[in-house]
Order: structure tokens, then C-alpha cells, then sequence
């Protein structure tokens, strides 16, 4: 469901850097696309704090310290304490490695696998087509949280049946999606002189429509991070996500709700950090959208080529 | 009509035929053993031998996996959905008990997400790039990004801290007490409803912005009709089309996050049951409950893509 933004056209905007080079044409998609580039760079921050947590973090996000217990936010703890006295900020701080870890190969598993299904299903078309087609729209007639709980019940918990459970809700999001990109692919002409010259399906498949597929990946990708996010966020809440103790946001929300009396600090700051890691996301994939959406434009197709020109 | 009609059905029932056996597989085939599913790899490291074959032979986990597929259809067609596990009561008592504060709190936020959604994208439609339609984009993103059972959390803190007040967590239903049931569902109702009014007020500004470009509202403007009437009478009832199809997507996002808005909130509802019968690897009570909120899910589906085709004599399906 494509969610369209009528957007006024966009009139003048003067030409930033070089055009072809990767930085010139990051520069002109920022003026177009300011919330987008703001949501791309706390997206990249957020990351950035993920990989270094080890030396951002003040303290040890496992250690129980019995002599600050349930301490608000102070000079010594930032953003407090929880029941046996570990950091919430170096707890904030790692739970995003945890989290983004999770989001990022649910997301690329799920819509990788789900890409080149669709790819097959485009192409191939006749009764392999029509098989899929069923099957996703099975897996889709679950909401996703509820498949997400039911898969990694089966599979057991842990980090590897979480990524698993959320990568197979994003299956049939990329499989339709790349399916009708791959459809309309088929009928062009420089498909046709492939299969003319004697390709393989196999071969045209690789060689000749999944180059095409790359652009629609990324906007598909970057929109289900954040969708991910919260289902790990959720499944941590809910006690079936990332055993504890490790530091999840969504284990510390979880943690948090357990004292009689909640302290509000663990209930406000892993879920601000969720809060903010989503709207990157999903700002910085509706400004990809809509670069992507309208036109495919060959300038932002090239930046995400790598600045080579075709 | 009626062919479509019959067609969509038969889609339906074999989806739904679909899910019940990838329900099957994925809770009785994939973990190997059901009762490794049940009790865990060191629940079931523990138990002596005899145990097992007996728990298996209760639970009629011990015939070969198609017969017990056969039966668990034949059971769900005679309305016989199993016991629990753990504490005994049915699953037909379960759904029949809390179902119905699950579903009440489904029908408020349907009620709430297109109360708030389609005044607000009206409103920023009618004024695209103004400062209100700024407002309501920056919110409508804003209330897609916060999970729903954080900002109950919160919510359910601020109660708590300020005035001292939490909603009852006992199971009571509207026919009993009105009011003690509103204040029970009222907060996940807003909670869900507020995320997809969200959604609801993004679609109806787009789908709005893209009928006001058409030629029969500019003749209508041209015939000198004031602007309200023209957005309200002519362009409203085209740009609503694809607003009921998403609420029956977004559907799925009421069913499930109700899952985890209702723990935040502490109501005991249905999707409560189905964590903590996940949590405690009750295989049967889980089966049923997925089962449960797939069928409604895929229902209300169909009944939104007949609704599509009875208010768009536009569409004809071949």
C-alpha cells in the first residue's frame, strides 16, 4: 500500500557539490529531504553508539551495585538506576547493540529471502507464482507480533530465534512488493533480447532483473527497521523476546514494570530511545521513498551504486 | 457480484486452511518434540520416561502428526477447543471470558483512530504546507514511531503518580458494569486507536489531495460551490475508499499490539491469555488463540475488500 505524499513541487533548490559524487549527491538529497537527513544521521548515530558502546558506557550494564539501588537520575548515574543498581544509561547504551543487532539481520534475512522469492515469482510467473502468492498471503493473515511470539516459542528463545521469528513476518512485504516490481521488469525489451539470445531464466533473473530490484530493496528495508524495532521492542516487553540478562529496551521496559511502585526513570528512557530510533528510521525511509518513489531518479540510483556511473 | 463474492469466499477459506496447518507445524513439528515445546529443553531433560509417554498419551500428542492435524479440525468444527495445560479451564471459556474486553478494546480504537484520523488529515488537506497541516504531519509521525505499550506504561505511571488511580484489573464485562468495563478498555482503546488515527489521518490527507486534483471537483468549484462543500460533498466520499481498506490492514496492528498495550495496561484480556500461555508453553491454549486471531483477522478482510467493491461500482472484478 503505497502511502503517497502529495508534496509540492520542489522548485529551485540549488545544485550542491559536484553531481555523480557520492558526497555532492548526499548533499543535494539533504536539501530535499531535511527530516529525512535528520532521521538519517540519528539513524547513523544511533549505530555508531551501538558499535562503540563499550567505550561510551560509564559503567558495566551487567554489574549490580547493592549501594545504588533505585537511584534517580544523579550526577554519577545520568539517567539513574534500576532494583540491584545497574546504569540505565550503560544499560540504554548496550541495549541498543542488542536491539539494532536483532532489527537489522531480521530485517535484511527477512527481506532478502523475501526479494528474490518475489523475484522468482515475477519472473517465473504460472503455478510456482501462484503457490507463493498463497503462502504469503498466509503468512500475512497473522499479525505480526502474534507470529513473531508463536515462532520463537517453537524455535525456542534466544538472539538467533528472535532474528528468525521477526526476519519471517517481513517475508511476504518484500516478496509482494519485488514481486510487481519484477512483473513489469519481464516485459521489457532488454529482458526479451536475453532470453533471445539464448540466457538461462537463471541467468536473466540474476544478470537482468535484480539489478532493477536494488532501489525498491532499500526503501523496503529501511521502512521495516523500524517495524522491527518495535516487534523485538515488544517481544522483550512481553518476557519472550532476548532472555534476560542481557540488555535489551524492550527487557528494560519489562524490568521496569515489575517493582511495585515503577521508577519512573526505567520506564522513560528505554522507550525514548525506541521512540527516536524508529522516527529515524522511518523518517529517513520516507525521504528515500519519496527520492525513489516518483521516479527512480538515475542521480540517487547512481549515489546508492556507490557514485559509479552506468 | 455474487461470483465475486463466492470467489473471495473460497480464497478465504483455503487461507484460513493455510494458517491452521502452518499453526500446526510451526507449534507441533518445528520444536521436534510438542513436549520439548511445553516444558522446555531442561523440563524435558527432566522428566523419566513413563512420564512422557503418559503427558503425551493425555494430550493426545502421541498419534501420528496427521491424525492429530484431522483432529484438531474436527475439534474446532464441533467447538471443542481443549483444556489448558496448566489450569485446566477450556479454551472456549477462556475466549468467551476475555475475549469479549479484547474485542471491545479492538472496536474503541477503530471508533477513536477514525474520530481523531479523519477530521485531522481533512484539515491538513484543506490547507496543504500550512502551519495545522504541519502539526498534524509532525504528530500523525510522531504517534506512528511510539510503541503503543510504552506510552501505556507511561501512561499508566502518570495515573498512578498524580492521582493515585489504577484502572481495576478484574474481568468485568459492559452488561455488568458499565462503567467499571469503559474504565478498564478505555485506556488501551486510546492507546491503539491514537497510533492508527495516526495512519488514518496520513492516508485520508493524501488520498484527499489526489481527488481535489480531478476534473469533477474543479467543475464543481467552477460551478461556484463553496469550498467545504466541495471537499465535504464531492471529493470526501471518493478519497474514503482506500481509508476503510487500510483500517482493515491496520486491523493487524490493533489485534497484535493488543497484545502487549493490554500488559502495559494490566487488563485482562484475551491477548494477555496468549502471553502468558506462550510464557508457560501452554501448545494448546497457544494453538487456538493464534488460530483465533488469524480467522479474525482474515474475516474482516473480506468483509473490507466486499465493502470496497459494494461502495465502488467503479470496480469490476473479472
Amino acid at each position: 500500500m503505497a502511502v503517497r505524499a502529495a508534496e509540492p513541487p520542489v522548485t529551485a533548490v540549488p545544485d550542491a557539490g559536484p553531481r555523480g559524487s557520492v558526497l555532492g549527491e548526499l548533499v543535494r538529497f539533504s536539501r530535499r529531504n531535511t527530516l529525512a537527513a535528520i532521521g538519517g544521521l540519528v539513524g547513523v548515530l544511533t549505530i555508531v553508539v551501538a558499535l562503540a558502546a563499550p567505550l561510551l558506557a560509564p559503567y558495566d550494564p551487567l554489574k549490580a551495585d547493592f549501594r545504588h539501588m533505585n537511584k534517580p537520575p544523579n550526577a554519577q548515574h545520568v539517567l539513574g538506576t534500576d532494583q540491584v543498581g545497574r546504569d540505565t544509561l550503560s544499560r540504554v547504551i548496550y541495549g541498543a547493540r542488542t536491539s539494532l543487532f536483532v532489527a537489522f539481520s531480521a530485517v535484511i534475512l527477512g527481506t532478502t529471502v523475501g526479494s528474490l522469492w518475489g523475484v522468482a515469482c515475477g519472473y517465473l510467473r504460472g503455478r510456482f507464482d501462484l503457490v507463493s502468492q498463497r503462502i504469503m498471503e498466509i503468512l500475512q493473515a497473522f499479525p505480526d507480533l502474534i507470529l513473531a511470539m508463536a515462532i520463537s516459542m517453537a524455535i525456542g528463545t534466544g538472539l538467533q530465534a528472535v532474528i528468525f521469528a521477526i526476519a519471517i513476518t517481513r517475508i511476504p512485504f518484500g516478496g509482494r512488493v519485488i514481486r510487481s516490481v519484477a512483473l513489469s521488469i519481464r516485459e521489457m525489451p532488454y529482458v526479451e533480447a536475453g532470453r533471445a539470445s539464448g540466457g538461462s531464466a537463471l541467468r536473466i533473473m540474476v544478470f537482468h532483473v535484480l539489478p532493477q530490484c536494488i532501489a525498491p530493496y532499500l526503501v523496503l528495508a529501511t521502512t521495516h527497521l523500524g517495524v522491527a524495532i518495535v516487534i523485538e521492542a515488544a517481544l522483550g516487553f512481553l518476557g519472550v523476546g532476548v532472555p534476560p540478562p542481557t540488555p535489551t529496551w524492550g527487557n528494560m521496559l519489562a524490568d521496569s514494570i515489575t517493582a511495585l511502585v515503577p521508577p519512573w526513570w526505567l520506564a522513560f528512557f528505554p522507550g525514548l530511545a525506541i521512540t527516536l530510533t524508529v522516527l529515524a528510521f522511518n523518517l529517513l525511509g520516507d525521504g528515500i521513498r519519496d527520492t525513489l518513489d516518483p521516479r527512480l531518479s538515475p542521480a540517487f540510483l547512481r549515489m546508492m551504486a556507490g557514485g559509479r556511473r552506468r | 457480484m455474487r461470483k465475486y463474492l463466492a470467489r473471495r469466499a473460497v480464497y478465504a477459506v483455503v487461507t484460513l486452511l493455510g494458517v491452521s496447518l502452518s499453526i500446526f507445524v510451526i507449534l507441533r513439528v518445528l520444536p521436534g518434540d510438542p513436549l520439548v515445546a511445553i516444558l522446555g529443553v531442561e523440563g524435558h531433560a527432566r522428566m523419566t520416561k513413563e512420564d512422557r509417554v503418559r503427558i503425551m498419551a493425555d494430550l493426545g500428542l502421541s498419534a501420528p502428526l496427521p491424525v492429530q492435524y484431522a483432529r484438531w479440525l474436527r475439534d474446532i468444527g464441533a467447538g471443542e477447543l481443549g483444556k489448558s495445560f496448566f489450569r485446566g479451564d477450556t479454551v472456549a471459556e477462556l475466549i468467551a471470558h476475555r475475549g469479549p474486553i479484547t474485542a471491545e478494546i479492538a472496536v474503541l480504537a477503530l471508533i477513536v483512530s477514525w474520530i481523531v484520523g479523519l477530521p485531522v488529515g481533512i484539515l491538513s488537506a484543506f490547507k496543504p504546507n500550512s502551519m495545522p497541516d504541519g502539526v498534524a504531519r509532525t504528530l500523525s509521525v510522531l504517534f506512528i514511531a511510539i510503541p503503543g505499550f510504552w506510552l501505556g506504561m507511561l501512561i499508566v505511571l502518570a495515573l498512578l503518580f498524580w492521582f493515585g488511580w489504577k484502572s481495576p484489573i478484574i474481568i468485568v464485562h459492559v452488561w455488568q458494569d458499565p462503567w467499571q468495563n469503559l474504565q478498564i478498555v478505555m485506556g488501551p482503546g486510546i492507546v491503539l486507536g491514537l497510533a492508527q488515527g495516526a495512519y488514518i489521518a496520513r492516508m485520508s490527507r493524501s488520498c484527499l489531495l489526489e481527488v481535489i486534483s480531478e476534473d469533477f471537483v474543479r467543475t464543481a468549484r467552477a460551478k461556484g460551490l463553496r469550498e467545504g462543500l466541495v471537499v465535504m460533498r464531492h471529493a470526501l466520499p471518493n478519497a474514503l475508499l482506500p481509508v476503510i481498506t487500510i483500517s482493515g490492514v491496520l486491523l493487524g496492528f490493533v489485534l497484535g499490539g493488543s497484545v502487549a498495550v493490554e500488559t502495559a495496561f494490566g487488563v485482562p484480556g484475551l491477548g494477555r491469555s496468549l502471553v502468558t500461555a506462550v510464557i508457560e508453553r501452554d501448545i494448546i491454549v497457544v494453538q487456538n488463540l493464534v488460530l483465533l486471531y488469524a480467522v479474525i483477522f482474515v474475516v474482516v478482510n473480506v468483509l473490507v475488500d466486499l465493502s470496497y467493491a459494494w461502495l465502488d461500482p467503479r470496480i469490476r472484478y473479472s
